[in-house]
């Protein structure tokens, strides 16, 4: 489905990823956790094409997406949803605006039919009577269950989901996981998480990923993982201080 | 440490650094170019910048024109008078509205308005990442949001600034001809006389560029906008600025080049 | 409260603005009488110094028209003036140059005229100028008329001095009084006659009239014969001249002819033979002056210089040009050519025919009958040429277009700005077509040099399969040997 080969990528002279590997596979969610501005939200944005690596490659599908121009790389876009970490609605538009967006840019449906689209989609969510409402308006909760509507609107094949749960209080936070693992259920979806909340992560994830020093040092199922004996691995999950990542 | 090194190194760095940022707003320039010319245009958007930049700029442009066209009314007709000539005053109201003022304090006023609201808004939608929300929806944002405000700071500049002229030349005729008593006769055949087609389209050609760079500015600083909200407010401070300068700037060397 | 959309608010704004803009203009612009309104004529002046172009023509302190163009003709400064159509100036008004205002503005003053003459027309010139009087001149010239009256009478003088000479100009005197008396005789005797030959005359020049307006080619002809002849005229004169200049040289030989008896004697019979050829009129040979005199004649003979006149105006009014223009199409990655040539018979009227060498070629509806199905196909001939042919109209800076555009029915307008520099064109054409759209083109053109044009603008705009913006150039020029060519003068060999 989504490969990463060997992507390097680096902002001035720090180095951000570093002969990254990766397989995201079809149909499953994969969690990607590691430290604070460790560079998991670079990571993210190489899947879709928002940074391009300065070496290496992303195969979506097979086709790798860094050679693309842009028209091309649009078409691939089309394949994927994303959920951002505050949502990133349009502060210009209604929720329902918001949601029908791609579909106006990218589709020729009546607006009947679109309507009937963001009803569907907020359903999913979990939202109803809001279409009218401005983001301003709304909690930060239902901010991500907009984004995600909007992210489902176009009927993608992979989500990806920027910091979920990050600055939600905890029955929310649980409630956004279930709507992770309810929505992948019912459309099937390949989902890409990026979290630091481990407890969700383990929830929600068939497959983790330790994201450490710009490359993936811990791959495999949440039990697996747990089961790691990598001293970075026992840490983070410890939450402890005292361990090769350091503090400062 | 060596003093004298370490400033022109200074000096070095912002020039380059500045070279750097002219080339960066000529790319965006051109990008935007490159999408204005592929449909589809959502004529919406277009609209809505329209309204944004010209209809909503047309109290305060009536307001400085008429103004302007007063006080130049009245400061020329006491030079004016000690030629014995204070029927030129309706001359050089229409002249200096049309070829300077017009153009000049309306994408100055425009800027003010419409210019730094761009580079705030543009800046909000970066560091909320919306402007990543659109890329990876596969829409555009040079085509969505840049293209728009471009199209309607070339166009509505120009626009406003005929009503600015107009504006100009009523208040100048009201102090001229109703406070100061001139001849209202030779004061408007003193314009027809010396005010030509010329001096009105060239001046809506400066007024076009201005718009252009106006438009071009604020979207430039704020597609580029870091950091935060403090980043969004330095970005449309440094946008007014920097297209206010443009403006004065490239108003010398468009009308050394038009008249 | 109903609110009002976005769409309504840009759009009254920008219909303010325009009609901001199209007020100011047009007060401004032009000023006066707008583009190539009323009438010119001419006026040369020894000097114009300080007259500009669009300088003001005032009758009695009014305005009248403005000063189209300053040229210089045989050292004098040729000014063509335009009137406003409704004003008419008599035959004999008088121009001067005078000054008004503070800043010394320089204006071109027009004395009323005499009401009952006849009005001037289109290119007339006027034949009053009041010139500053140049004194010294004036002086140099006086001397030398006195000089020339001084010499005449000093020739006569010594001709007709003496008895002799008195006796001889009796003698002619006589004679003459004696032919006088026969030609009187000779026009009673004869007024019949000298109808009916007044008549034929007049008969002669109605047919004249109606083979020149008939005829304007042969009259090019005429003309020219004309021309060649009144080459010879002039040798004629020149040798006239030569003649004169020994008669006057010889003038004692004259003198002493004359004092000759036998000289005088002679003299008398030529007289006689004269009165011999006063006979001959009276059998119906001359009276050409009497014919002249005629009213009718002369008006006839007018009405066909005036044919002469039409066909040479022609001549000059008629302006071609000849373009080619191409245009880069993106999305067909092509070059789409244009070939057209302009006639412009007046400043505000003209004709476009052209050709068109679309990349897609010329499309053919053809009829196949299969089995007596009969099917209609269309078919792309890549080869295939387009052809243009328009009337077009213009007012002020606003060009009106219709005819056939690209082998189909259509119409378009351009505006002209900044002097013509910049022209922004919209066609429409081929609404025949019921599977398609209209085609509608939209362009700017700037004048980059002379002859030189680059365009910018979108083709087909409103069909998906079509469309495609595009940059290009064009280069036009006016051809003077074309446009002897189109009035079939002459081709110079």
């Amino acid at each position: 489905m989504i490969q990463l080969v060997d992507i390097h990528k680096s902002f001035g002279k720090q180095k951000v990823l570093d002969g990254l590997n990766l397989t995201v596979e079809e149909g499953k969610t994969t969690v990607i956790i590691g430290r604070s501005g460790g560079g998991k939200s670079v990571l993210l944005k190489h899947i879709i094409g928002l940074i391009r690596p300065d070496r290496g490659q992303v195969l979506v599908d097979g086709e790798d997406i860094t050679l693309l121009n842009d028209k091309d790389l649009n078409e691939v876009r089309k394949k994927f949803g994303m959920l951002f970490q505050e949502a990133a609605l349009f502060d210009s538009m209604n929720v329902a605006e918001n949601v029908a967006f791609p579909l106006r840019e990218h589709t020729k449906m009546s607006n009947e039919e679109i309507m009937d689209i963001v009803r569907n989609r907020l359903n999913a969510v979990g939202l109803s009577d809001v279409e009218e409402k401005m983001p301003s308006e709304l909690s930060g909760g239902m901010r991500k269950r907009v984004g995600l509507a909007r992210a489902l609107a176009m009927q993608p094949q992979i989500i990806l989901f920027d910091e979920p749960t990050t600055g939600l209080d905890p029955v929310m936070t649980e409630a956004i996981n279930q709507l992770i693992i309810e929505t992948q259920r019912a459309f099937n979806l390949t989902c890409v998480v990026i979290s630091h909340d481990i407890q969700s992560v383990f929830e929600i994830g068939h497959r983790v990923a330790m994201l450490y020093e710009g490359r993936i040092i811990e791959y495999g199922t949440p039990e697996e993982v747990r089961a790691s004996r990598n001293p970075v691995m026992v840490q983070f999950l410890a939450g402890s201080i005292e361990g090769p990542i350091q503090i400062l | 440490m060596n003093g004298p090194t370490a400033t022109v190194e200074r000096i070095g760095r912002i020039v380059l650094e500045n070279v750097e940022e002219l080339g960066r707003i000529l790319l965006l320039f051109l990008s935007a170019l490159s999408w204005m010319v592929r449909p589809p245009l959502k004529l919406h958007h277009i609209l809505k910048q329209m309204e944004f930049v010209g209809v909503k700029s047309i109290f305060v442009v009536v307001l400085t024109g008429t103004f302007t066209g007063m006080v130049m009314a009245l400061q020329g007709y006491h030079g004016f008078r000690m030629f014995a000539a204070e029927s030129l005053v309706g001359s050089t109201v229409a002249l200096g509205m049309t070829r300077e003022l017009g153009p000049v304090l309306t994408s100055l006023m425009v800027t003010a308005r419409a210019g730094s609201a761009m580079a705030a808004e543009l800046g909000t939608m970066r560091v909320t990442e919306q402007i990543d929300a659109l890329a990876v929806m596969a829409v555009n944002p040079v085509k969505h949001l840049i293209v728009p405000r471009l199209i309607a700071g070339v166009l509505m500049v120009p626009l406003l600034t005929v009503v600015s002229d107009f504006m100009g030349i009523l208040g100048g005729y009201f102090v001229g001809v109703h406070i100061l008593n001139i001849n209202s006769g030779a004061f408007m055949k003193n314009i027809f006389k010396y005010v030509t087609l010329g001096d009105i389209y060239n001046g809506l050609a400066k007024a076009a560029c201005f718009g252009l760079l106006m438009s071009l500015i604020g979207c430039y600083k704020g597609f580029n906008t870091r950091g935060g909200a403090e980043g969004v407010g330095r970005a449309t401070t440094e946008a007014v600025v920097l297209a206010s300068i443009s403006i004065l700037v490239s108003d010398y060397i468009l009308t050394a080049i038009m008249f | 409260m109903t609110v009002i959309s976005t769409e309504a608010k840009v759009g009254l704004f920008v219909l303010a603005g325009i009609i901001i803009l199209a007020f100011m203009s047009f007060q401004i612009s032009q000023p006066g009488f707008g583009l190539k309104r009323g009438y010119t004529i001419k006026v040369v002046f020894e000097n114009a110094a300080g007259l500009d172009k669009d300088a003001s023509i005032q009758v009695a302190g009014v305005e009248v028209g403005r000063v189209e163009s300053i040229a210089l003709e045989e050292g004098k400064a040729l000014i063509t003036l335009r009137i406003k159509s409704d004003v008419k100036l008599p035959r004999d008004v008088t121009a001067s140059i005078r000054t008004h205002g503070l800043l010394g503005d320089k204006y071109v003053e027009l004395s009323a005229g005499t009401k009952g003459n006849s009005n001037l027309e289109e290119g007339e010139q006027i034949a009053n100028v009041e010139r500053q009087a140049d004194v010294d001149k004036l002086i140099h010239q006086i001397s030398g008329i006195s000089e020339d009256i001084r010499g005449v009478t000093t020739t006569l003088n010594k001709v007709l001095g003496g008895k002799a000479g008195e006796e001889a100009v009796g003698d002619i005197v006589t004679s003459i009084r004696q032919l006088t008396v026969n030609l009187n005789a000779v026009v009673k005797n004869n007024q019949q006659t000298l109808h009916a030959m007044l008549e034929n005359g007049r008969m002669l020049s109605e047919n004249l009239n109606k083979v020149v307006t008939q005829n304007d080619q042969k009259v090019a002809q005429v003309v020219e014969n004309l021309q060649s002849a009144s080459k010879e005229m002039e040798k004629t004169f020149a040798s006239l001249s030569e003649v004169t200049e020994g008669i006057k040289k010889g003038e004692g030989t004259v003198g002493k002819l004359l004092k000759d008896d036998e000289m005088a004697d002679r003299l008398n019979k030529t007289v006689a033979s004269l009165q011999d050829v006063s006979d001959k009129l009276s059998q119906g040979k001359g009276t050409l002056g009497k014919l002249i005199n005629e009213d009718e004649t002369v008006t006839n003979l007018n009405t066909g210089l005036a044919g002469i006149n039409r066909y040479l105006a022609k001549q000059e009014q008629y302006r071609t040009h000849l373009g080619y223009r191409g245009e880069y199409l993106f999305e067909h990655n092509n070059w789409k050519s244009y070939v057209d040539l302009r006639i412009q018979p007046r400043e505000d009227y003209f004709y476009i025919l052209g050709l068109v060498a679309d990349p897609r070629g010329r499309k053919y509806i053809r009829d196949y009958t299969v089995n007596g199905v009969t099917s209609r196909v269309e078919e792309w001939d890549k080869n295939g040429l387009l052809f243009n042919v328009q009337v077009a109209k213009r007012y002020r800076d606003l060009v009106l277009r219709g005819g056939i555009f690209e082998s189909t029915g259509g119409a378009g307008f351009d505006y002209l700005a900044f002097n013509d520099r910049l022209k922004l064109t919209f066609e429409a054409f081929d609404f025949t077509d019921d599977n398609r759209r209209a085609h509608l083109k939209g362009f700017g053109e700037w004048r980059l040099l002379k002859y030189l044009y680059l365009t910018a603008g979108w083709d087909d705009f409103i069909n998906s399969d079509n469309r495609s913006p595009f940059v290009g150039f064009s280069i036009r020029f006016e051809d003077d040997d074309l446009k002897y060519l189109m009035t079939s003068a002459p081709i110079p060999k």
